[in-house]
């Protein structure tokens, strides 16, 4: 069991790929923003990639363990330390019966969310397959919320071995600029935006809204321009340019509410009545987990084939082979 | 209109939307749904799952497991196996819904919105008039006249989207403009041309008129129906709603606290479009109950 003393402005546990089947019934998968710092932390402490582990969001937790065993921490940069001494990111840690593992707050470009594994993964009860919570509902996870304060968190049995560490370019690089590049797939609506629509959202710089979260990432920049499809069309497709017949929306959406863009992202809804001229692939997740509000995303257009490559590329890279 | 042929659009690089048509049309929910059922047969490679919507059907496939162009392939011969809409025999259990019209608890709702809010007709007279019915008398007889379609869930897990499969149910409402921030859980509303129950207690946009309370959200599995599922319905499903007075309200909501009502659900149907088809064709449209 893990005490929890401190919860950090939102940890929740999740894990990987989340709850998977039921989009048809309006369930999101939930699961990791950055699945990639996800699934080395959990190679580092010896569990399967998907095993549930914590996800921090910009402020860490401070948590009391009670048995002795091995975690690691992968993700932003939010200060561990372990009984007050600083510990490495992206490498094995032994922790000793009753020692706090404490995260502090990631400081500007450091990354938006850590993850950290134990050893046997955590041992909450699954719902509909998975461990992954969904707060706006309130299902899985510790009481289907982010932790509070409290709290015992349950731990499965493992064996990790400490000191393992995560090669330096199996990592993934953090924007150090506040400026990131997230790949977009064009798509299923891009016929609803014309070519300067297109033009300007390619070339422009999009901030990242502070009233984000894991439902949608809110993005300000400049207007959308349409083609007749989105100002001529039948009644109920509803009356603003952007609105459609309710439609299922891909997970990556970049879907868009009148002006404001929202990227649908883990805990995000499966459908509605808003068109989505662009699709954020899984491979540039990540970088959508690690930007912190008020930072800088601008867009580079990409192939379905180039996109699916990405993954491809990533999914290698979380594997064993990526330790020493 | 529906397409002649379906339009395949990528949805970055695990997902594609397969459009039937650009127009609210129980025909395109029944091409959609088919072509769903037809996936789930054949277990098609690398789907992962299915989410049908009014006019078009999401797939979530697995890369590593079928290239797009391979899934689109696959997907056009399936749909062209299914042969026209008529054809289709669907998996509709039928659910009947003890539901009480014109309920004290939607009109707090209401008037807590128009003293919040914005002020706005009562929404079972604005309903009323939109669809020209002499009274919400009428708007009752009318609502409840018909079986209704299971389009599609979504906003809310567990929320459907339905639509009137008898024409002479067939209501029309404005959205509320701004939204609800609130909406008492088990309301029925009406949106566009579509039905809706809300399944928890939610913002919304719908007209409201009326409230069922029986779940059809059940995070702890008390009801034998959610074993499998925390939600009550999938697409497909038919519901039917029964009008209660307050007193039958009251003995249903006490029976769901105590855990132990019987939901009343018809699970030996099938759904064939060519019989709907041809038995709407032989109804007045501009009839009402």
């Amino acid at each position: 069991m893990i005490d929890v003393i401190k919860p950090g402005l939102e940890t929740s546990v999740q894990d990987y790929p989340g709850r998977i089947g039921f989009w048809a019934q309006g369930f999101p998968p939930s699961g990791p923003m950055d699945s990639w710092s996800f699934r080395l932390a959990n190679l580092l402490v010896g569990n399967e990639v998907g095993a549930a582990g914590l996800e921090c969001q910009f402020v860490g937790p401070s948590l009391r363990f009670r048995e002795a065993t091995v975690i690691a921490v992968c993700g932003a940069d939010m200060k561990p330390t372990l009984d007050s001494a600083p510990v490495p990111l992206w490498e094995s840690i032994p922790v000793a019966a009753g020692q706090t593992l404490a995260l502090g707050y990631a400081g500007a470009g450091a990354g938006a969310r850590a993850y950290i594994a134990i050893a046997g993964g955590i041992a909450s009860p699954p719902w509909l397959g998975s461990r992954a919570t969904f707060h706006k509902a309130g299902i899985g996870g510790i009481e289907g919320h982010a932790l509070k304060a409290g709290q015992a968190i349950p731990v499965g049995t493992g064996t990790g071995t400490p000191g393992r560490k995560v090669r330096p370019e199996a990592r993934p690089a953090f924007a150090t600029a506040r400026r990131w590049t997230i790949e977009a797939v064009a798509g299923p609506n891009d016929d609803w935006i014309n070519e300067a629509g297109h033009a300007r959202f390619l070339g422009s710089d999009w901030k990242l809204s502070s009233r984000s979260d894991r439902t949608g990432f809110r993005l300000e920049g400049p207007q959308w321009t349409f083609t007749d499809k989105a100002t001529n069309k039948a009644p109920e497709n509803g009356s603003e340019p952007s609105n459609i017949i309710d439609h299922g929306y891909p997970l990556g959406a970049i879907n868009l509410a009148g002006q404001t863009p929202i990227i649908l992202v883990n805990d995000g809804p499966s459908m509605g009545g808003f068109i989505n001229p662009y699709t954020v692939p899984s491979a540039a997740f990540w970088k959508l987990g690690q930007a912190q509000p008020a930072e800088i995303l601008r867009f580079k257009s990409v192939s379905v084939a180039e996109a699916q490559a990405l993954r491809r590329a990533i999914d290698a890279l979380c594997a064993p082979n990526s330790l020493v | 209109m529906i397409y002649p042929q379906p339009r395949f659009l990528p949805g970055g690089d695990r997902f594609v939307l397969i459009e039937f048509g650009n127009e609210m049309n129980l025909e395109l929910n029944f091409l959609a749904q088919g072509l769903a059922s037809a996936i789930a047969a054949e277990r098609t490679k690398g789907v992962v799952e299915t989410a049908p919507c009014f006019a078009s059907l999401l797939v979530h496939y697995d890369p590593d497991l079928v290239s797009y162009d391979d899934l689109q392939r696959e997907t056009a011969r399936l749909i062209r196996s299914l042969g026209p809409s008529d054809d289709l025999v669907l998996e509709s259990r039928l659910f009947y819904l003890p539901t009480m019209y014109l309920d004290p608890w939607t009109r707090e709702c209401v008037a807590d919105y128009c003293s919040k809010i914005a002020s706005k007709e009562s929404d079972p007279e604005l309903l009323s008039r939109a669809n020209g019915l002499a009274d919400t008398a009428e708007l009752v007889r009318v609502h409840s006249g018909s079986e209704y379609w299971v389009a599609s869930l979504g906003f809310w897990p567990g929320l459907p989207f339905m639509m009137a499969l008898d024409p002479r149910s067939r209501l029309i409402a404005p959205k509320y403009n701004p939204p609800r921030t609130w909406t008492p859980q088990g309301t029925i509303g009406l949106g566009g041309a579509s039905t809706s129950i809300y399944p928890v207690n939610t913002p919304g946009g719908y007209q409201i008129f009326a409230r069922t309370p029986v779940p059809i959200w059940d995070a702890e599995k008390c009801f034998p129906l959610f074993r499998n599922s925390i939600v009550l319905f999938r697409p497909g499903d038919r519901v039917k709603f029964v009008p209660i007075g307050r007193e039958e309200f009251d003995a249903i909501a006490a029976r769901v606290e105590e855990r132990s009502y019987v939901y009343n659900m018809v699970g030996y149907q099938k759904f064939s479009v060519r019989d709907y088809k041809a038995w709407i064709g032989t109804l007045a449209p501009s009839d009402r109950f």
